[in-house]
């Protein structure tokens, strides 16, 4: 680790500390994430393995936060691993909130909006069409790519930005199991809510994609309003916020809905107009966000098609 | 068994065009180099040792093929890129044990390492193991997600509609055989994992259903990631490999050793005192791993 110099402590990610520092020979600047990881006489535990050799793999999208290398060392005879990530100055979280608070307020640019939305949505089309490459390519077991716990944890503190060049990355993929930490107690963070799709928070045993995709679409709200869209604080609350909004969920509309395991009988609510919630978002973005945030999952817009949608015919595209 | 690996590409899914175009891209990061192979004799006579090592375990212990397979694949991507000393033939031993290991660990197998040691009467310490799987993770920048020729068999297969459809199984299974039996041929190192594929059922197609083989090829050098010449030439170093396999019905420990006795660079002919050196290197320390 003499490799490099460690410049400040820049967060606390799920999976343990996060150090902004700089590769001495280069000068690069990296995040440096230090995990816990547990080695015993078995030697690297099978999940580090697997999800370390995943994040290698997804991390040759231009779209995801690169990881450069996995430093092992010994720390008064107990091995410590540390991922070295590509760095990036801020994150979604912070940059909306720069722009709702602080000195000067104002609204994110729309064409920014845009170019963010669309690069996400390239980093998701890329981890899904890995996805289902990696459930198969090569390790036996279900490793169901997109359980909640696992891989994409999509939210905008998840989110890297680059300011200068307007770029975003995913980060923080796929190390939920290899590095579990009691959560809560470790970092005093309480997992957000406020992304989950309606069917996870139902109870669904089976996700899809589908579920990435209702967390594209929160964000994407998010970044018109500057607020969060549904800023539940338990899972109850997070479906009142959506049912509210949306409209309680009918059969009709989402066969199947009623049986789901924490179905309960809610009041029956109209959906609103979303266009309301997103006064500044012109037709076509409305239209994009309201495929995103259809209820069945089977009805929601994947992450390819997406890329397609006439809200980003406006994009020049050749420079991604 | 099914091997996951097996059907990457079978899911009716709408990523399916990016899933195949995403496999083929990414295929080159998990081939040996055959380049740095080439600069010198001592990977090949390595490659060999480790080989028949590996065969003994698979044989003794029943392993399963694709987790040799797997293993083989670290061991070849660790060859061209360190270099590994001829003359200390525990390095390889180990490299082998640690390759098993993390092979087991990719697949969620249970692998006692400490039996498979057990009767070779020599067994190195956890650490060391560990040592050397570090060294291979760091060796492989831990790309342990290989993608291999298995995954490319759907696809290929996919592209030619067979007369009998039920064929299809028989060829596939046919392919696999000749995948993991036509392995210790180095000659098929420089061809990636989809052109492996493709001529694996080449071979097995030109065995099975000769009469429609031509048309086979047809179809399969129409694919737009198959290069036909690279096939072909792929194709015909497989044919004289897998011609090698049936004459000396299948590839067993002992069918590995008499190969390598024939080859030019025969290691001494002597894998009994390979084993008794080893024994006396029953205390193995890291040190000794690290000056290699």
């Amino acid at each position: 680790m003499e490799k490099y110099e460690k410049l400040e402590k820049v967060g606390e990610g799920t999976y343990g500390k996060v150090y902004k520092a700089k590769d001495k020979a280069t000068g690069q600047l990296v995040a440096l994430k230090k995990t816990r990881l547990e080695m015993d006489e078995e030697g690297i535990p099978p999940t580090a393995l697997r999800e370390i050799s995943l994040l290698q793999m997804l991390s040759n999208s231009l779209y995801i936060v690169r990881l450069l290398c996995v430093e092992q060392i010994d720390k008064n005879g107990k091995p410590l691993l540390y991922l070295v990530f590509e760095y990036l100055d801020t994150d979604l979280k912070k940059f909306v909130d720069s722009h709702r608070k602080g000195p000067n307020p104002r609204p994110l640019p729309p064409s920014l909006i845009q170019s963010f939305l669309y690069q996400l949505c390239k980093g998701v089309a890329h981890c899904h069409s890995h996805g289902v490459l990696h459930r198969s390519i090569l390790v036996t077991g279900p490793l169901c790519f997109l359980q909640w716990d696992r891989l994409v944890d999509l939210k905008p503190q998840n989110l890297l930005v680059d300011k200068e060049k307007g770029i975003l990355k995913i980060a923080d993929l796929g190390l939920g199991r290899a590095f579990t930490v009691p959560i809560k107690s470790y970092t005093h963070e309480i997992v957000t809510l406020w992304y989950r799709a309606p069917e996870v928070l139902l109870g669904s045993t089976h996700y899809s994609t589908a579920v990435d995709m209702w967390s594209v679409g929160c964000i994407f709200a998010e970044m018109v309003r500057r607020q969060a869209l549904f800023p539940g604080d338990s899972e109850f609350q997070q479906l009142l916020h959506i049912f509210r909004l949306l409209g309680t969920p009918t059969e009709k509309q989402w066969p199947g809905v009623s049986s789901l395991r924490d179905w309960h009988v809610y009041p029956k609510w109209e959906p609103q107009n979303l266009a309301s919630a997103v006064p500044a978002l012109g037709p076509d973005g409305v239209d994009l966000l309201t495929k995103m945030l259809q209820y069945d999952p089977a009805d929601r817009i994947s992450a390819k098609a997406a890329l397609d949608h006439p809200y980003f015919d406006s994009l020049d595209k050749s420079q991604f | 068994m099914k091997f996951d690996l097996e059907n990457p590409l079978t899911s009716s899914n709408e990523h399916e065009n990016d899933t195949v175009s995403a496999l083929f891209a990414a295929e080159s990061d998990h081939m040996p180099s055959f380049f740095s192979f080439k600069s010198t004799d001592i990977p090949f006579s390595i490659r060999r040792h480790a080989f028949s090592l590996i065969s003994q375990a698979q044989f003794s212990y029943n392993l399963d093929q694709f987790t040799t397979y797997l293993a083989i694949n670290y061991i070849d991507r660790f060859l061209s890129k360190q270099a590994v000393p001829e003359n200390k033939p525990w390095i390889v031993r180990l490299l082998v044990i640690a390759s098993l290991s993390l092979a087991a660990k990719m697949r969620s197998i249970n692998l006692s390492l400490f039996d498979f040691q057990r009767d070779e009467g020599l067994i190195f310490d956890s650490e060391s193991i560990q040592r050397m799987e570090v060294l291979i993770l760091t060796t492989l920048n831990w790309r342990l997600r290989s993608i291999t020729p298995f995954a490319f068999l759907d696809f290929i297969n996919s592209l030619f509609e067979l007369s009998d459809s039920s064929l299809s199984q028989t060829l596939k299974d046919r392919a696999t055989d000749i995948i993991f039996n036509s392995h210790y041929e180095v000659k098929l190192f420089e061809y990636k994992p989809s052109i492996l594929a493709a001529s694996a059922l080449l071979c097995a197609a030109h065995e099975l259903i000769p009469q429609q083989f031509s048309i086979f090829l047809d179809e399969v050098s129409k694919c737009e990631y198959i290069n036909k010449e690279e096939l072909l030439n792929c194709w015909a170093v497989m044919r004289d490999a897998t011609i090698n396999e049936m004459t000396s019905s299948s590839l067993t420990p002992k069918s590995v050793l008499e190969y390598e006795d024939t080859s030019p660079e025969n290691e001494n002919n002597s894998k009994r005192r390979r084993l008794s050196d080893l024994q006396n290197d029953q205390t193995l320390h890291i040190s000794q791993l690290q000056h290699c």
